[in-house]
């Protein structure tokens, strides 16, 4: 189990993320959407306890029970990979281009878990297995560059589960990979996360992969969580401003593409641009983009209620 | 009226030989693609990755030459111009790429680089510069600002306003919006319906992503291993595809 509670990170131009509150269970699906630069990456950093330098943290982080806040490189060197592991955007840089593949996933086995040679190709063969690797020890003596995009993803997911990880994070998986392809690989990982019992954060802005294989949500704007709770009610009848914006600027397949005067119908956007981190309003981090501001949003700092977790206190909260 | 007409294109490129003495084995990139696009229309073209997509959009912009087939742009045949033809007539056609950062000098001014493809054709640019950053939804001032300074989907703002800026009859946007943020993406959606209401702009518009080519393309064409699967009216290929393959691009597209 981990624990955020109240984590704030700040840098030099501002705040990064505030008062950031979650509970990850084991086999939990957790799916975090949102604006680039909202601190969704950042906060998967955090759960790696792989904060930035420059950042300045508060508040508490907990694995299992135990107070990782004030935890040093030594102490988190074991519990990364063997708790938690993290797969990245672009599987490439990821990889050594001068390594096979086998070895690479090999030496955490060999490290951590002190396989011999043979032990730990016939352990790399079974995980390439698990992640439906097609031809399992012959992949293991390719190279990256042989490999395909979706491949290397496969390659970077069989990485991260050799320790057995109580949870995976995924930040933006899919992003390089065509859509099919990133089909299949967010389906694997919700395959492993059923069979394992292993908990999964997944980083996206693709809101049909979170859609389908998270269970619960949460939605970020400039540094804050704004709304959080069932993935399918909070995409189906999203209740916070950013987040109604958010899901109606997808194009709609089933709308009527154009007017009565035959013009192409534009899209619904959110008016203006993500401020920078130093441009961000002290209250509501919304105020200066919403259609339903008031007076004293911009200053007043809104605080989370509802059963459905909402950061806004202008809309009613719902399940 | 018909701006681009490709006929038959077609581009192989050779990989390395299998055997020593047997024949080179070829890639088919593209396979006798034939397309229109008139002006104030959008030809989507969809595929995954290696499907044949960029070639196809190298060989309209006559990066390369196909080793069969033609393109005419506006009547002249791009591929047998001579070269300081070619040259003149580029501004006509302009292409929008993947990777915003990677068209951009890190090092000069944004107002450098959106003047660039004005100084290829000799002519004054100030005025120019600042109209085009305005039309994307940007700041005049923006001009004297490093792209380091802009947020992706701003750079990518600033790509556009590069490739419009000398007014092009035809814009080729390869993959233009597909690492934008939702919210972003209709923002340059929207622009891309405006630009060709106000100027007219033909499009060829390729992307992975069926939503978005529903919101924007008139006529579609379906790309796998290099060959056309299915083209035609846009809304009656993502209505009722004729190919799994389609199908399954849509489905990979679905909504939650
Ligand atoms: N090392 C750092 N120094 C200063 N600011 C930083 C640093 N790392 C992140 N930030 C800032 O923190 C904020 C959150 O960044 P983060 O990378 O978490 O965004 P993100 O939600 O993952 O965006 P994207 O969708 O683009 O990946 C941004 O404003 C970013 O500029
Ligand atoms: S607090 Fe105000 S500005 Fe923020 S989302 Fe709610 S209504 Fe909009
Ligand atoms: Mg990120």
């Amino acid at each position: 189990m981990i624990e955020l509670d109240t984590l704030s990170v700040t840098f030099a131009a501002g705040s990064a993320l505030r008062d950031i509150s979650l509970k990850i269970a084991p086999g939990d699906r957790l799916g975090i959407v949102g604006e680039s630069g909202s601190g969704k990456s950042l906060l998967a950093s955090c759960l790696m306890g792989m904060a930035p330098d420059a950042a300045t943290l508060s508040g508490t982080l907990t694995i299992d029970g135990v107070d990782m806040s004030d935890a040093d490189e030594e102490t988190w060197r074991p519990l990364r990979a063997r708790r938690v592991a993290m797969i990245f955007q672009e599987p490439m840089s990821a990889l050594n281009p001068l390594r096979r593949v086998g070895d690479t996933v090999a030496e955490p086995l060999r490290l951590h878990f002190g396989l011999s040679r043979d032990e730990a190709a016939k352990r790399v063969a079974e995980l390439f297995a698990e992640v439906d690797l097609p031809n399992p020890e012959r992949r293991a003596r390719m190279f990256p560059h042989e490999l395909s995009g979706g491949q290397r993803q496969r390659v970077l997911i069989a990485l991260a589960l050799a320790c057995d990880p109580a949870l995976l994070i995924a930040d933006e998986p899919t992003t390089a990979l065509d859509a099919n392809v990133a089909l299949q690989v967010t389906d694997l990982l919700v395959d492993l996360s059923e069979k394992r019992g292993m908990a999964l954060v997944l980083i996206s802005h693709d809101l049909a992969s979170v859609a389908r294989s998270t269970e619960r949500v949460a939605v970020m704007y400039g540094g804050d969580i704004v709304e959080r709770g069932g993935t399918d009610d909070v995409l189906h009848a999203p209740q916070h401003p950013y987040t109604q914006g958010l899901l109606a600027a997808r194009p709609d397949p089933q709308a009527a593409l154009r007017d009565e005067q035959g013009k192409r119908k534009r899209l619904p956007t959110i008016p203006g641009n993500v401020p920078p981190l130093s441009g961000l309003a002290q209250g509501c981090r919304f105020a200066g983009r919403c259609a339903l501001e008031r007076p004293d949003c911009a200053t007043a700092r809104p605080v989370p209620h509802g059963p459905r977790m909402l950061l806004c206190p202008v809309v009613e909260g719902a399940a | 009226m018909t701006l681009l007409r490709a006929e038959g294109l077609t581009r192989h490129y050779p990989l390395p030989r299998t055997r020593v003495l047997g024949p080179r084995p070829r890639l088919t990139a593209i396979e006798d693609a034939s397309f229109t696009i008139s002006a104030g229309e959008t030809l989507g073209v969809v595929g995954e990755s290696g499907s044949g997509k960029s070639t196809l959009a190298r060989l309209v912009m006559a990066f390369e030459k196909p080793d069969a087939g033609s393109v005419a742009f506006d009547g002249k045949d791009l591929h047998s111009l001579s070269r300081p033809d070619l040259r003149r007539l580029r501004p006509e056609f302009q292409m929008i790429f993947q990777d915003p950062y990677g068209s951009l000098d890190p090092r000069r001014r944004v107002g450098w680089s959106l003047g660039e493809p004005l100084r290829a054709m000799g002519t004054d640019e100030g005025r120019k510069i600042a109209d085009s950053l305005v039309q994307v939804g940007l700041h005049a001032e923006d001009a004297t600002k490093f792209p380091h300074e802009f947020s992706g989907g701003q750079r990518q703002r600033i790509a556009i306003a590069r490739a419009i800026i000398t007014r092009p009859q035809l814009l080729v946007a390869d993959e233009a919006v597909s690492a934008l943020d939702v919210s972003v993406r209709a923002q340059i959606l929207n622009l891309l319906m405006d630009l060709q209401e106000e100027l007219g702009l033909a499009m060829l518009f390729i992307s992975h992503d069926m939503a978005v080519v529903a919101a924007l393309c008139d006529t579609l064409m379906v790309l796998k291993s290099g060959n056309v699967l299915e083209q035609g009216n846009a809304a009656a290929i993502l209505n009722a595809p004729q190919h799994e393959y389609t199908q399954s691009l849509l489905t990979a597209a679905g909504t939650p």
